[in-house]
Parts: C-alpha cells; sequence; structure tokens
C-alpha cells in the first residue's frame, strides 16, 4: 500500500469503502479473515463455518482447476492448434510438432487421433465393458512406463548409485580441529559420514532382503537397518512439522497484516480501536459467539470433534 | 492422575495458537543458520554470465506458497538484478496466478522488457510427459506464450533460444511435491545434462540430500532456507529487506514452536509410559 493511501485511510473515521483507495482490496481481507478462521474453527470442532468454508473451497477450486484445464488440455492444443495449422496450409509452411517441422494437413491428422483417442476414454461412462478405452489407456500406460523407468532408473539409481563410490578420505579436508564449529570441514568428519553413508545404506536395503533366512548376522545387520530407516523417518516427520508451523504463521502474519493497516472499521494506524475493529478480530470474535450460542443452546450435538 | 490418552487435544491447539500469536506480535527476529546448500544454490546463480538463460518453473500451488513464493520472489529478483533473462513455466494449474503477479510487480523495477527478457510460457499439464515433452521441444510444448497469446516465435528471447533446453544454462524449480524436482531431475536432469537448483517445503526436503551435489547444484529446504537465501539476496537488493525481515520473525516463531512441540512429546511420553503400569 502506498504511503498515501496509508495516510487516506489512517485519516478515515469511520468505514467507508467508497473512500477506499483503489490498492486496498478491502473486501479481499475479509473474505482472508472469514475463510482462515472458519477453516481454524475446525480445531475446536467440525461445525457450520467449517463446513461452509470447505464446500466453498472445493467448488472454487473444483471451478479454477476445471478452467486452466479446459484451456491449457482442450482449447490450446486441439483448437488452436487446428486453426492455426489450418492457417499453415494456407500460406504454405511447416507446423512444427517434436521439435520437426512436418506437412500442416499431417498435423491436423495427428491431433485429431489423439482427440479421438481422448474421447475413447469417456466411452467408459455409457458403456462399462467397452473395448475403447483399452487403447488410449495401453498408450497412456506404455508411454509412461517408458518415461518413467529410463528417466527414474537414470536419477534415482544409476547416479545417486554413482554418487556414493567415492573415496572416503579426502585429501583435501582440514586437519582435525578442536573447535566444534569447523569439526565438518575436517577429514575425521569426511570419512566418518562417508562410513556412515555406506554401512547405513547397506543396512537399510539388507532390511529388505526377504530371499533368504533370518541368519543372526543377516537379523543383526537388519536390526541396525531398522535404526537407520527409524531415525530416516523422524527427520522426515520433524520437516513435516516444520511445514505444517510455517502455514500456520504464515497465516498468523496474513491475518496481523489485515489488523489495522488501512482495513479497520474504526480507529487510525495501528492501535487498540482499529485492531479491535479489524478484518481477523470481528470475524473470530463472531464465530466464537456463534460457536458458544450452538453450544449453550445444544444445537452442536450433532458436530463431531476435532481430531 | 489421568490417563494421557484422555487429555484433550484442544489444548495444544490453543496452547500453540497462543505462543504463534504471542510471539508474532512482539515482531522479534532470528536469523538463519548458515546452509551449505543454500549458499550452493545462492552462488550458482551468481556465477552465470549475464545474458544466460534460466528456465523459472513454479511447481506449487497455495497451500505451499507460504514456504515456496518467499524463495520464487527472491529467485525473481536474484536473477534480474544479474542481468539474467527468465524462462517463466509451471506444472502446476495454481501456479500461473501467483508467477504473473510476481512478475508484473518486480520486472518494472529492474526496466525489464516481456519478450526480450523474460517470457511467460505458463502452465503446461501431463506432469511427467509435460517435462519431457519440454525437453523434446519447447515449441511443441507450447506453441504460444500464456501472457500475449503469441507464438513463441515471435517473441525475441525464445526465437535465440530455439526449440530445445540445450540453450537454458540453468533450470530453477520452486517444488512443492508431484509433479515437481524428482521428476525435473528424472526426465530433464539426466537426459539433458543440466544443472538443475530448486527450493522445496521442508516436507519434500529430506528427499533431496541423496541428489546434491551430484544432480543437485543446490538447494533451498522449507522455511528456513528461505530464510536464509532472503539474507543473502537482501545484501545487494533493496526490495528484499522487508521480506528478510519477515521471514526472520517467522524462524524466531518457529523455533519456539519446535521447542513447545518437543515439550509435548517428551511430556507425553513420560505420561505415557508412567501411566501404563497402573
Amino acid at each position: 500500500m502506498t504511503f498515501l493511501a496509508q495516510q487516506a485511510l489512517a485519516e478515515r473515521p469511520f468505514f467507508d469503502i467508497l473512500a477506499v483507495p483503489p490498492d486496498v482490496d478491502v473486501v479481499g481481507a475479509w473474505l482472508i479473515a472469514l475463510f482462515t478462521l472458519c477453516v481454524f474453527s475446525f480445531l475446536y470442532k467440525d461445525n457450520p463455518f467449517y463446513k461452509f468454508a470447505e464446500h466453498v473451497f472445493v467448488g472454487a477450486g473444483t471451478a479454477f482447476f476445471t478452467l486452466q484445464y479446459y484451456e491449457e488440455g482442450v482449447l490450446e492444443p486441439v483448437i488452436d492448434h487446428i486453426h492455426r495449422a489450418s492457417g499453415l496450409i494456407d500460406s504454405g509452411g511447416l507446423l512444427m510438432l517434436g521439435g520437426h517441422g512436418i506437412d500442416p494437413t499431417l498435423g491436423i491428422v495427428f491431433r485429431c487421433i489423439a482427440a479421438a483417442l481422448a474421447l475413447m476414454l469417456l466411452v467408459r461412462l455409457f458403456k462399462a465393458d467397452s473395448w475403447a478405452p483399452r487403447w488410449p489407456l495401453a498408450i497412456m500406460v506404455g508411454v509412461y512406463a517408458a518415461l518413467k523407468m529410463t528417466g527414474e532408473t537414470q536419477a534415482k539409481l544409476v547416479l545417486p548409485v554413482k554418487g556414493m563410490l567415492t573415496p572416503i578420505t579426502n585429501p583435501d579436508a582440514a586437519a582435525w580441529s578442536s573447535d566444534w564449529a569447523r569439526v565438518e570441514d575436517t577429514g575425521v568428519f569426511f570419512t566418518i559420514a562417508a562410513l556412515v553413508v555406506i554401512v547405513g545404506t547397506i543396512c537399510a536395503l539388507s532390511h529388505f532382503i526377504f530371499t533368504y533366512k533370518r541368519t543372526p548376522l543377516l537379523g543383526g545387520v537388519s536390526r541396525v537397518g531398522v535404526v537407520v530407516l527409524m531415525i530416516t523417518f523422524g527427520s522426515m516427520f520433524g520437516f513435516t512439522v516444520l511445514g505444517r508451523i510455517a502455514l500456520l504463521i504464515e497465516r498468523v502474519d496474513s491475518l496481523g497484516t489485515l489488523s489495522g493497516n488501512g482495513y479497520q472499521m474504526m480507529g487510525t494506524g495501528t492501535g487498540t480501536l482499529s485492531v479491535m475493529t479489524s478484518p481477523p478480530v470481528l470475524t473470530a470474535v463472531l464465530i466464537t459467539l456463534v460457536l458458544v450460542l450452538r453450544k449453550i443452546t445444544g444445537k452442536d450435538a450433532g458436530d463431531t470433534a476435532s481430531t | 492422575m489421568a490417563n494421557v490418552t484422555d487429555f484433550d487435544r484442544r489444548w495444544i491447539f490453543l496452547a500453540m495458537g497462543v505462543l504463534v500469536v504471542g510471539l508474532y506480535t512482539t515482531g522479534a527476529k532470528s536469523p538463519a543458520p548458515q546452509l551449505e546448500y543454500v549458499q550452493a544454490y545462492y552462488d550458482v546463480i551468481e556465477a552465470l554470465p549475464d545474458d544466460s538463460i534460466v528456465m523459472l518453473s513454479a511447481d506449487f500451488d497455495p497451500a505451499s506458497a507460504a514456504e515456496l513464493l518467499p524463495m520464487y520472489q527472491a529467485t525473481i529478483h536474484h536473477l534480474l538484478r544479474k542481468n539474467i533473462r527468465v524462462v517463466n513455466v509451471a506444472t502446476w494449474p495454481a501456479a500461473p496466478p501467483y508467477t504473473r503477479n510476481e512478475f508484473n510487480q518486480i520486472t518494472p523495477q529492474y526496466g525489464k522488457l516481456y519478450g526480450t527478457d523474460w517470457v511467460e510460457l505458463g502452465f503446461l499439464p501431463g506432469d511427467d510427459v509435460a517435462m519431457a515433452q519440454m525437453g523434446a521441444s519447447l515449441h511443441s510444448a507450447f506453441s504460444t506464450d500464456s501472457r500475449e497469446n503469441k507464438p513463441l516465435a515471435e517473441l525475441p528471447l525464445m526465437g535465440e533460444l530455439g526449440d530445445s533446453l540445450q540453450g537454458i544454462d540453468l533450470l530453477i524449480t520452486l517444488s512443492a511435491g508431484y509433479p515437481g524436482i524428482l521428476e525435473w531431475l528424472a526426465q530433464v536432469g539426466g537426459r539433458y545434462n543440466m544443472t538443475i537448483l530448486t527450493g522445496t517445503t521442508a516436507v519434500q526436503t529430506s528427499d533431496l540430500y541423496a541428489f546434491y551435489p551430484s544432480q543437485l547444484a543446490g538447494f533451498i529446504g522449507g522455511a528456513t532456507g528461505a530464510t536464509r537465501y532472503l539474507e543473502l539476496v537482501s545484501e545487494q537488493t533493496e526490495a528484499m529487506v522487508h521480506a528478510r525481515d519477515v521471514n526472520q520473525n517467522r524462524i524466531m516463531i518457529q523455533e519456539w514452536a519446535h521447542m513447545l512441540i518437543l515439550a509435548l512429546i517428551v511430556v507425553g511420553n513420560v505420561l505415557y509410559f508412567a501411566g501404563r503400569g497402573k
């Protein structure tokens, strides 16, 4: 928000939407506060506010994604493509397809075949056991498997294994230091880290060997592998918590910027009155009052507790 | 003492809410730790010569914008400050509104021209297949740009880039899940021997260590990594100072929230084992 806009809003004695500068999205601010707090209200228990937000979200999301997929999956690659190719037929130019210039008529034919295959998928809606959807499905599965097999094998097997096949000593590393801040740069640390990776990988893999009898040796190695896996899962859980807390903080930050700063109904700046009459606080008060009333009148009996 | 399993978890939600809101109002800040991977991300971009071409893929949606949007903004600032040209794509349908908004706001600050200094190719459906298609032929994957709906050949930057990804000096993906960095590595990284950087949500970060540095030249993980990157970028970009301060405040809150979770885990386990024998 510009300084002038802030100034104009700060001087406004009472909420007047006509006085709001165009770069201040007051309606958006109220909607942000309303929907954020409606969703948070689920932490107390399932309630009509949460259901309202959930339904609006699903409806708006469906509309948005349908439009996006229509534009990028139907309009552009089929209709616009055929229109463009038709223009090239008239001008005698070549159509670029798969990195090669081809006859535009062929380009239209290829795209019509693709569109026909896509439509064949829909035949299942009318006749469940029809042969028609099997052809496009077979092509999709075949192409996808080929792409995944080649790319994934290279990226997730060959290159990581190659990355592991490195010396466990590093002659360029620093000598041992008693300074803990620099210990990661030392050769000893490098060697220990490399050994942990090698031993950890072998032990973890050994846990998934099911074709041999569990001898004490294999069982012992496998048990170490389980510990490695548990440490990995713990790390992943930690990162997940990190992400979820970051989302909560961002929401609080977002609501915080709407407390005052021109979005309030009364007061100026970030004073108590402007904060109390800002979208997040008023919406929170409204939701809390309704939930309390529902509890007092016993209308929340059907609401399930938060999980 | 009542059984720990009878404890109403809503008290925990309330405690977390009070802690986060209370710390937010203090406005206190905490710097992010030094992170080798983030430094590598920064250094790779710094080492690019002027007029390099970078493909910036937005593979996220509103659910992960809290972590990824600051990285995305800082990366655009970093690239444009270095006079690097940007090809902007998305493999998530909800990303284009973000990307357009950010480029609309940031490019005028550096006097960059659409079509010459940056282009917006938009969203391409198809996940892994879409990425492979971009690798095979950009002009087949995107016959027009999504901003002005012009044939790619009419945009100077795309004319210079040609049809393949060979002209791309660096691929950067801000990735929230599938499709994202792991698919870019499989479909583009190995096949075209391309340098790749990524910024990911914290949830995805643990998957990336195995790929650094052999396949990933650097990465930013979660809000902590984003804050560290903002600290590095803001040293030379005044526009990022406010975003850095906001993120440092978030880091401080995050540290205390984690302490609360740790304390709850310890208390919960102690109460559980203490009550098990009764």
